[in-house]
């Protein structure tokens, strides 16, 4: 197949970064894929996609890597948001204007100094090709600018058809750049079909003193890698990344976070949480770097992971790389089962087995969830979470 | 309406109960009391559903063989226990459990689901009567309560799912003197003809405030001697090493 990867970050040889990802399995999908057409299938519709990620509004919508305006609303933006496909100016790729188009560039911007409290969303849907039954390769591309003292929420979505045996495959860059003192709480939630291949890639820079703050739920997928990249170069700076990810069926989930403390007096949080169910696998690998001649630095790292199956796998590997000596730094890895206690004492109130059982499941997340500023995100993700944790028990443990 | 007979438990080997034979008949109280080791919470473990055990015997419940029944079922049945070693569940909020297991119950029973409004006023009525703040349905289950305040909440549970036989093991346990008399009144509030309770304990304390109809000793992993109410302080008085050990079910 003739296929383009504008964003493709997928390495050829041993990269520790790519330890737990499949990485032979994702080049043979992209071998037997073919491009995403810029002209979007017809069945995707605008009451599809409110019945995928809610009616919220503001919403840039794209199908397959391309910009759909019809299923997009951006009516009344305030002054000094902008919302859109970028401009040359805005697009960070060098591509040959040869080389065929492979996706538009999603664009948020907001000037400095505007603070906008309600969550502007990027809804990247992921559609097979019902006549040709090629596994569809999308592009999709969404950079985030936050001007100097802005203050910005974004959420992004990566969704599939539900229920759809055809095969996609996404091969996602998002940039995000905080000016000095910008603030953004950025959501990044995955819940593709359980055929498609996801394979996502977020980088942030950090101007001094800004705040970047993200949750990502990874809920789809047949093999799905989010990967986050934080570039702390300006003094002051935090960063705090919270995410959940569960895997059912036989999901493989990575999550491979690195946070680079190249300037001083940054901190920095990871809390990630998996749970793997059934033959899922779920994998964390967490790089902490703080560079040589940087001071007061803060960083910690927890990577929590439940295994409610004996055929399910999950790892996690902190990797920490501290050149400098004026570091507070902490990490922590549990891979744990269900509480069997718990389970019996909901039981004996008369729970059903599967309803204790998500209650668990629900109740190992809830510090992740709990957390999530914005009420109407977390109201989605805790239905999103609710959902994923209440899903047919793949084998009934004893009694 | 509870009947054992001639159980064996064992786990890895070991036996537990070895033989035990009990009738609780129904709106009876019972009082279980027997030195460390003697099988108590194994007995109330393997009447609540708790897997993990080798068993061997006969537990019927109103007639219903109880032992293949999953733990859910034996609650939508009727039976409860009172843990004594309530399980901390943070996460899950108080409230939220409290509701799902009621309406768990209630569904098995034919009864229409109570809405969060609804339970909310029981839940709050019910909570009065045990001293307890209404702010423990905002918590986690169990998390971070006192010893007293988990017994509190297994008594606020029995009183909310009104099973028709409740086995309380140890509720007296690590309880001061005010928490006692409340778990006491608790207890003894849900005394009814059609209700049985199997009180296992090592104090005769609580047997002071909730008078059992009949006492019985367990020892070596069966009932070794059963009397009435007396034969609580009898035990008292002469420890379980130096009682008679005549056996007179």
């Amino acid at each position: 197949m003739n296929v383009a990867l504008a964003t493709s970050e997928i390495p050829t040889g041993r990269d520790e970064l790519w330890r737990y990802t499949p990485v032979d399995e994702i080049r043979a999908r992209i071998e037997r894929s073919v491009n995403a057409s810029h002209i979007g299938p017809v069945s995707v519709t605008r009451p599809l996609i409110d019945a995928l990620t809610g009616t919220n509004r503001p919403r840039l919508v794209f199908v397959n890597g391309f910009h759909a305006a019809d299923l997009s609303d951006l009516a009344d933006l305030p002054a000094g948001v902008r919302c859109g496909i970028s401009d040359p100016l805005h697009a960070d790729d060098t591509d040959d204007a040869d080389d065929p188009v492979v996706a538009d560039v999603a664009l948020v911007a907001i000037a400095e100094g505007v603070r906008l409290d309600a969550p502007i969303h990027v809804v990247h849907v992921a559609v097979p090709d019902p006549l040709t039954e090629h596994c569809v390769l999308s592009l999709p591309r969404t950079v985030i600018e936050v001007g100097e003292a802005a203050h910005l929420v974004v959420v992004e979505t990566y969704c599939g058809l539900d229920g759809s045996m055809l095969p996609t495959l996404s091969n996602t860059s998002t940039t995000i750049r905080l000016g000095d003192r910008a603030r953004l709480a950025h959501y990044r939630v995955q819940t593709e079909s359980t055929t498609a291949t996801h394979v996502g890639h977020t980088r942030i820079e950090q101007g001094a003193d800004s705040v970047f703050q993200m949750t990502s739920v990874t809920l789809g997928g047949d093999i799905a890698r989010n990967a986050v990249e934080v570039h702390l170069d300006a003094a002051g700076s935090r960063t705090e990344l919270a995410g959940i990810s569960m895997t059912s069926g036989s999901q493989r989930h990575d999550t491979v976070v690195t946070v680079d403390h190249a300037a001083s007096q940054c901190s920095s949080s990871q809390r990630f949480a998996g749970v793997v169910d059934d033959h899922g696998r779920g994998s964390f690998n967490g790089e902490i770097i703080v560079r040589p001649g940087t001071t007061a630095t803060d960083a910690h790292q927890s990577s929590r992971n439940i295994v409610l199956d004996a055929n399910a796998e999950a790892d996690a590997r902190p990797w920490l790389r501290i050149l400098a000596d004026d570091v507070r730094c902490t990490h922590g890895a549990t891979v744990g089962r269900l509480d069997d206690e718990a389970l019996h004492y909901l039981r004996s109130r008369g729970i059903a087995l599967p309803q204790a059982r998500a209650m668990l499941i629900d109740a190992f997340v809830r510090d992740i969830t709990d957390a999530i500023p914005h009420d109407s995100v977390r109201s989605h993700v805790a239905a999103l979470v609710g959902a994923a944790a209440a899903a047919p028990i793949p084998v009934e443990p004893h009694r | 309406m509870l009947h054992i007979a001639n159980l064996h438990v064992s786990v890895a080997d070991q036996t537990i109960l070895d033989g035990l034979d009990l009738d609780v008949p129904s709106g009876e109280v019972h009082a279980i009391m027997g030195p460390n080791g003697s099988g108590k919470t194994t007995l109330s473990n393997v009447l609540s559903g708790r897997d993990g055990y080798h068993i061997t015997g006969t537990v019927t419940f109103d007639g219903v063989d109880l032992l293949p029944l999953t733990p859910e079922d034996r609650a939508s049945a009727g039976v409860f226990l009172a843990f004594q070693h309530p399980v901390e569940i943070p996460g899950v909020g108080n409230m939220y459990f409290l509701r799902t297991a009621v309406n768990s119950v209630r569904a098995h029973r034919g009864l229409p689901e109570l809405g969060a409004g609804e339970f909310l006023g029981v839940a709050k009525e019910h909570m009065a009567r045990l001293a307890m703040d209404p702010a423990f349905l905002s918590r986690s289950v169990n998390a971070g309560f006192s010893g007293g305040e988990k017994k509190r909440n297994e008594i606020l549970q029995m009183s909310l799912l009104e099973p028709r036989l409740a086995i309380l093991d140890e509720t007296d346990s690590g309880l001061d003197i005010d928490a006692l008399r409340v778990v006491a009144q608790g207890i003894e509030r849900l005394r009814s003809p059609d209700r049985s309770m199997l009180i296992i304990t090592h104090h005769t304390q609580l047997l002071d405030d909730v008078r059992p109809d009949r006492v019985h000793v367990l020892q070596g992993g069966r009932i070794v001697r059963s009397g009435g109410p007396e034969l609580a302080h009898e035990l008292e008085a002469a420890g379980y090493e130096n009682l008679p050990s005549e056996v007179s079910v």
